[in-house]
């Protein structure tokens, strides 16, 4: 019984306290701990598990999310990570959702990966204006960019299909149809887990790091080595890789793309996940996707429970909601749910005795 | 002992200032060579000019029997040339490790592919590790560097700049705004890099009890020219320098 009690204990203070990590090596990698570790399989296990779980419509939010979630881990390198502004991930996404919509059935997966190559081209040029401009200024320029890709969609018809947009049939994997969002689920973890890891560990090494120096004083970087230009446009080039890769996702699970999936008003959605999530982690992406693609989700059962004379007034409020939150956010805590979570982490990291 | 760093008629004026005038100077390696001089000297500009940041109308700089003319920042820094600011210009929403692990970067062999490895993750940690220790930064490693007090971040920023193993490292008044005590701890971290590591120092400071201490030889602008430029003895008795400190008597 006190084997037990003692191990138990160990195994906590062991996940929670840095000061246990004996070796450098074991303070930089992550889930180093047995615990730490177990947690991580356990999760990836109920991801894997997630659609015997969960009901069929459930199961397309999860769907969504993932999908939100990826594409936000994009903005998120470049916002959080390189400290550049983006008005234009909808457009990215877009990009890659056409280009996947082009190669389907049993191409879709190539179709897709194309989809983030493709626009990661596009994210290349659109990060020539951040050479020469910052801030402000580059949220214009990357307006302009979301702007002229919204006119593009709509009127090149030959590729795009124009207002009506394009529709697909379900994606194959091995010969089996990803019809349903229980399916297409795991065609989503197969492009997700892999950027979603690359993404912390790029973030925890070289790379991340020269990102984030440009953030905090480009100066600075400079003289202490970090090439401003190559950071910059890797760090669009890959946020729009990305959002890329999350449009053809998208364009499987809606099996149709059309202009209004991609508006302006989407790319400042994704935002709003970067700011209400915590900018620049990897947890940060997920939770502020989780947080502002269900808050309509949340809305719309409420609909349901009021009865549908109140619908019109709700649609109203999920904006106030929206804006509400991403001001609380702003003020009260400013590091977002990332934030939040590590204050409770804290706390219980120290639990029974805080002193 | 070889010239590590030679500035040859180095003129620059921005719309009429003239920032610097036909400066000259040598500093030779192991050197702690000090720049000094009034409010406005162009002591910074000259700073921004070695390291790159402004390119001089007129003039070069040779680094290492290399022309710097056309190199850019980072490449100067690849070359082994690091720099401290006057300001914190250090990245404050970073740990002090990562900021340091950001100068050590330069101290190892570029690697070809973009892509994160835990190998060399390692070395580049053991070795911030041991800039942190020999800064005394070590309790401080996951602090974000924002947070620190103000002499600490100094160090950091030294710390950054150690880390890539530069052959000179400049220094932009690395002493202002501290305490006492704080300025003799940062004098014998200087004087041990330069006697462990090799790193020649040329720094930029106000404080002249300290410069004429430790420095090896002086050079004193003002108005963007020389005034002045040999052992810090000959400093006090110069005419020239006395003038533009304390005006004419």
């Amino acid at each position: 019984m006190y084997r037990l009690a003692k191990g138990l204990t160990d195994a906590f203070s062991r996940r929670f306290a840095r000061a246990v990590r004996e070796t450098y090596g074991e303070d930089e990698a992550y889930a180093s701990t047995p615990l730490g570790r177990l947690a991580l399989g356990v999760f990836l296990l109920l991801l894997l598990l997630l659609p015997f779980l969960l009901s069929p419509y459930p199961m397309y939010v999860a769907t969504l999310v993932a999908i939100g979630a990826l594409s936000a881990m994009g903005l998120h390198l470049l916002v959080g990570g390189a400290g550049q502004i983006s008005l234009g991930h909808a457009a990215f996404m877009g990009v890659g959702a056409y280009t996947a919509s082009h190669l389907v059935g049993p191409l879709a997966p190539v179709g897709i990966l194309l989809g983030g190559g493709i626009a990661a081209l596009f994210g290349l040029v659109l990060g020539l204006p951040s050479l020469r401009i910052k801030g402000v200024y580059l949220a214009i320029a990357t307006l302009a960019f979301q702007f002229l890709a919204d006119y593009v969609f709509k009127n090149w018809e030959a590729v795009t299909g124009g207002i009506r947009g394009r529709t697909l049939p379900p994606a194959e994997l091995f010969g089996l149809s990803l019809d349903t969002p229980e399916r297409l689920w795991y065609l989503v973890l197969l492009f997700a887990l892999p950027l979603f890891f690359y993404a912390k560990r790029l973030l925890m090494t070289r790379a991340g790091r020269a990102f984030m120096a440009v953030r905090d004083n480009d100066l600075s970087a400079r003289v202490a080595g970090v090439d401003l230009v190559r950071v910059k446009l890797l760090a669009f080039a890959l946020s729009a890789f990305y959002a890329g890769v999350a449009g053809g996702l998208l364009a499987q699970l809606y099996k149709a793309v059309t202009p209004e999936y991609f508006p302006l008003s989407v790319s400042i959605q994704y935002l709003a996940m970067v700011i209400v999530g915590g900018a620049g982690t990897v947890l940060g992406a997920v939770l502020g996707a989780f947080f502002v693609l269900l808050i309509p989700e949340v809305l719309n059962s409420l609909v349901g429970a009021l009865g549908p004379q109140y619908a019109a007034t709700l649609a109203a409020w999920r904006n106030v909601v929206f804006g509400l939150l991403i001001l609380f956010f702003l003020i009260l805590e400013p590091l977002g749910l990332v934030g939040l979570w590590g204050r409770i982490r804290n706390y219980f990291r120290t639990w029974p005795l805080p002193y | 002992m070889g010239v590590i760093l030679e500035a040859k008629n180095l003129h620059l004026s921005f719309k009429g200032v003239k920032a610097l005038v036909g400066v000259e100077f040598s500093v030779a390696e192991g050197e702690f060579f000090a720049v000094i001089g009034p409010n406005g000297a162009g002591k910074t500009t000259l700073l921004n000019v070695l390291s790159g940041v402004y390119e001089p109308d007129k003039g070069e700089v040779v680094f290492l029997g290399q022309n710097l003319r056309g190199k850019s920042p980072q490449d100067r820094a690849r070359m082994g040339l690091a720099r401290t600011f006057q300001g914190l210009e250090i990245f404050r929403g970073m740990s002090v490790l990562e900021n340091v692990k950001l100068g050590a970067e330069l101290a190892l062999p570029a690697y070809p592919l973009a892509l994160p490895r835990a190998e060399r993750e390692w070395q580049l940690r053991a070795w911030a590790e041991e800039v942190l220790d020999y800064l005394h930064l070590s309790p401080f490693r996951h602090a974000p560097a924002g947070m620190l007090p103000y002499g600490l971040q100094k160090r950091v920023e030294v710390a950054r700049a150690l880390a890539s193993r530069p052959k000179l490292l400049l220094l932009d008044e690395p002493m202002a705004g501290l305490s006492l005590e704080e300025k003799q701890d940062l004098a014998r971290f200087l004087l041990d890099a330069r006697e462990e590591w090799g790193v020649t120092l040329l720094w930029v400071e106000h404080d002249l009890r300290a410069v004429l201490e430790l420095s090896d030889r002086v050079l004193v602008l003002s108005y963007g020219e020389v005034l002045y430029h040999g052992p810090p003895q000959g400093v006090r008795q110069d005419p020239k320098v006395a003038e533009a400190y304390l005006g004419q008597a």
